[in-house]
């Protein structure tokens, strides 16, 4: 039981950075945003995940930010895919479809 | 009425309960350990405590201002637990390094913790967990394991501990710290010294608590809380140490307990052995489950020390109560075995018995000669060996354990060594006594089975030869059997003990103090003191050098010649003839003849 879970948790992690990526090259976003889309789709469970990944992929590079103000809050951070940031999401896009119909085809025999 | 604090969030103010502060509070300052030197890990706080506060400000309102546990709770389920994340945070620093050679190692926050690797087992994951845990190739804790275990013995049993007690890496988090930090020297001694410094730090902080105090009643509370958190900080501190010394010792006792097991299945294969299982014993499986009995009753313990050592040296904090109940079962078990099989067999021990058989003296005269038999045609007859002749004389003065086993070719017989005590006698004449003692159930089967020993003296004339061996006859079993010879001596007789009687006088008391061994190869006479020697004059009593003894006195059968300077005497068939400077005496068939040098003259 446990051991699902577990497998289920390490292959939620391994998507979750092409995830993000792809979330951001739909539009700009800040972490909430983020989250909820994440959410619908059961990828994060719980949201302290997030908030180291995303600064490392500004760090690496692939996002930057802009603060926003925002009425009812604190203000927020919105993040943006750089050049260099669409640039790896295709690379890794192509290669996640090519390793899912690997995958699909090992499993299904 | 609840008291409300008053905090700022990422530049929101809120108003809080107090109780729901302090758990806000903790855990942030927890997530911000765990990041504190990430790189980034000061932004990626500010991140979480926007999120926080936008979430706090969700459950809000002009009606309902302030934060409420409840909403404390709601929002650390929604961010999850520290460690969920943390294991992120450290894989992904990994990554990044990987990724960002030039960046320098972020040092892990993670400290470093004993499992068992489900991931690259081959049994348990008990030989890769240790790998990772010291940071040492895989195939040699295998290597190491496998030789221990197939030529050391013992080791199965600690992989077994040590499957019990080191939990298994389950979660990732759990898998991180079991890759954590690596363990060496420095590591430890800093660990240590950052819990000895914290427990110098909560005394200080306690002795400036104190300086502020503000009542006896905070001060009372102050020091119940100082006690307590410096117990556990003692307990941290020295339960490295303690569970050091536990492993050690216990590792020790299991060898020996194994070395014992060990060497009773081998001496189970030899023969001598095996026969006195035979008659110490009541029957064969009251051996086998002493045996077992005693396994449990000392291998419990051990394995218990093994396991509790473990725990305590690598911090396991997870107890296993089914198996601390049933080590405790089993070890009540083995205790009860020992108990039983003790009180059986002990309780065949439990009386003395004993039989005092007088010999009849064929001699009338003034010394007595002893003797022993040597033995040689009983060793024969027994097919015992020098060997075990020699294995009872090495022993020496361990009388009581002077047994060997026997065997004459139809049966085996328990042979012990007869002891010797000489003591003045209350009549005028000699006495001599044959004392058996045995043990057994009660009095009479003692008295009966030292009856059943057998022993002989044999007489000739003033010679009293003693066997060296009495026999407990098959199947009669060892109950401690003793044969002791008593002589009675009168005052102002003598006896003369024999070279060979050395190591079988006991205790004889004498007026020089003489020890046991030295009082053979010499006449002894009965005084009103006690045993005086008669024939040690000139010798140092603590030289245990036999040159310059007078010769011991003939036989008393068959011709004495006695050859000096100024006199010779014969005794034989013909008679008495006695030569000397000043007079001659002859005793034959002719008469008595007397002469004297001055009648010549």
């Amino acid at each position: 039981m446990t051991n699902s879970e577990n497998t289920k948790a390490q292959m939620r992690k391994g998507v979750l950075e092409l995830c993000i990526l792809s979330i951001l090259s739909q539009g700009d976003a800040y972490p909430t945003e983020i989250i909820d889309k994440l959410k619908e789709t059961k990828l994060v469970v719980v949201e302290g995940t997030l908030y180291p990944l995303l600064t490392r992929l500004k760090n690496t590079g692939l996002l930057t930010y802009r603060w926003e103000e925002s009425t009812s809050g604190p203000p927020r951070k919105y993040y943006k895919l750089t050049e260099i940031g669409e640039q790896f999401l295709k690379e890794v896009q192509q290669s996640w479809f090519e390793m899912v119909d690997m995958v699909n085809k090992t499993i299904q025999k | 009425m609840n008291k409300t604090v008053t905090i700022n969030i990422s530049g929101i103010i809120f108003h809080i309960e107090e109780d729901a502060y302090e758990k806000l509070s903790k855990y942030l300052s927890t997530i911000k350990g765990y990041f504190s030197k990430t790189d980034g890990g000061s932004e990626i706080m500010s991140d979480i405590e926007a999120r926080i506060a936008e979430m706090l400000q969700g459950k809000t309102s002009a009606v309902k201002q302030v934060v409420l546990m409840a909403d404390v709770d709601s929002v650390m389920e929604t961010m999850g637990k520290p460690e969920e994340f943390a294991g992120e945070n450290v894989e992904e620093n990994s990554n990044n390094n990987s990724q960002n050679n030039s960046q320098t190692e972020s040092t892990e926050p993670i400290k470093k913790r004993l499992f068992r690797d489900p991931d690259h087992k081959a049994v348990g994951g008990v030989c890769s967990g240790i790998a990772s845990y010291f940071d040492v190739d895989l195939v040699w804790i295998r290597l190491a394991m496998f030789l221990l275990i197939f030529f050391g013995g013992l080791s199965l049993w600690i992989y077994i501990i040590l499957w019990i007690v080191i939990p298994e890496a389950k979660t990732t988090a759990e898998k991180l710290a079991m890759k954590g930090e690596r363990i060496d020297i420095n590591n430890i001694s800093k660990t240590v010294k950052e819990e000895a410094e914290q427990l110098k730090n909560r005394a200080k902080k306690f002795g400036q608590e104190i300086k502020d105090n503000q009542g006896p009643r905070n001060f009372f509370d102050k020091l119940g809380d100082f006690i307590k958190e410096f117990l556990i900080v003692f307990a941290k501190f020295f339960g490295r140490v303690i569970g050091l010394v536990l492993l050690i010792f216990g590792v020790i006792f299991m060898f020996g307990l194994m070395s014992s097991v060990f060497g009773f299945s081998i001496a189970g294969s030899n023969v001598e052995f095996n026969d006195w299982i035979n008659v110490i014993f009541l029957d064969r499986s009251h051996y086998t489950l002493g045996l077992l009995g005693s396994i449990l009753f000392f291998g419990i313990p051990i394995l218990m020390m093994i396991y509790g050592g473990i725990k305590l040296l690598f911090k396991i904090h997870y107890s296993n109560r089914w198996l601390n109940i049933s080590a405790g079962l089993v070890w009540l078990a083995g205790f009860m075995i020992v108990l039983y099989v003790g009180i059986k067999t002990g309780i065949d021990f439990n009386e003395n018995g004993k039989v005092k058989e007088e010999i009849q003296l064929q001699s009338k005269k003034d010394t007595l000669y002893f003797k022993l038999n040597s033995g040689k045609d009983l060793m024969a007859d027994l097919n015992l060996t020098d060997d075990d002749d020699d294995e009872i004389k090495n022993k020496k003065r361990h009388r009581r354990s002077d047994f060997v086993i026997a065997n004459n070719g139809h049966a085996k017989y328990v042979v012990g060594r007869v002891t010797l005590n000489i003591v003045p006698s209350t009549t005028d004449n000699f006495e001599l006594y044959v004392v058996k003692k045995a043990k057994g159930e009660d009095k009479r089967s003692a008295v009966d089975r030292a009856k059943n020993i057998q022993y002989k003296i044999n007489q000739l004339d003033s010679l009293i030869l003693l066997d060296e061996f009495f026999i407990v006859p098959h199947p009669e079993k060892f109950r401690i059997q003793e044969v002791q010879i008593l002589v009675k001596v009168p005052k102002g007789k003598v006896i003369y003990l024999d070279k060979n009687l050395e190591y079988v006088i006991n205790d004889v008391e004498n007026v020089t103090n003489t020890y046991d061994g030295d009082m053979a190869g010499r006449r002894w006479k009965m005084t009103a003191e006690g045993l005086r020697c008669i024939d040690c004059k000139g010798l140092d009593m603590d030289d245990d050098d036999d040159k310059g003894l007078p010769p011991p006195p003939p036989p008393p059968n068959g011709p004495i010649n006695v050859d000096t300077k100024d006199a010779k005497v014969s005794i034989d068939k013909n008679g008495i003839k006695i030569n000397s400077k000043e007079a001659d005496v002859n005793i034959d068939k002719t008469g008595v003849h007397i002469n004297t040098k001055e009648e010549k003259k």
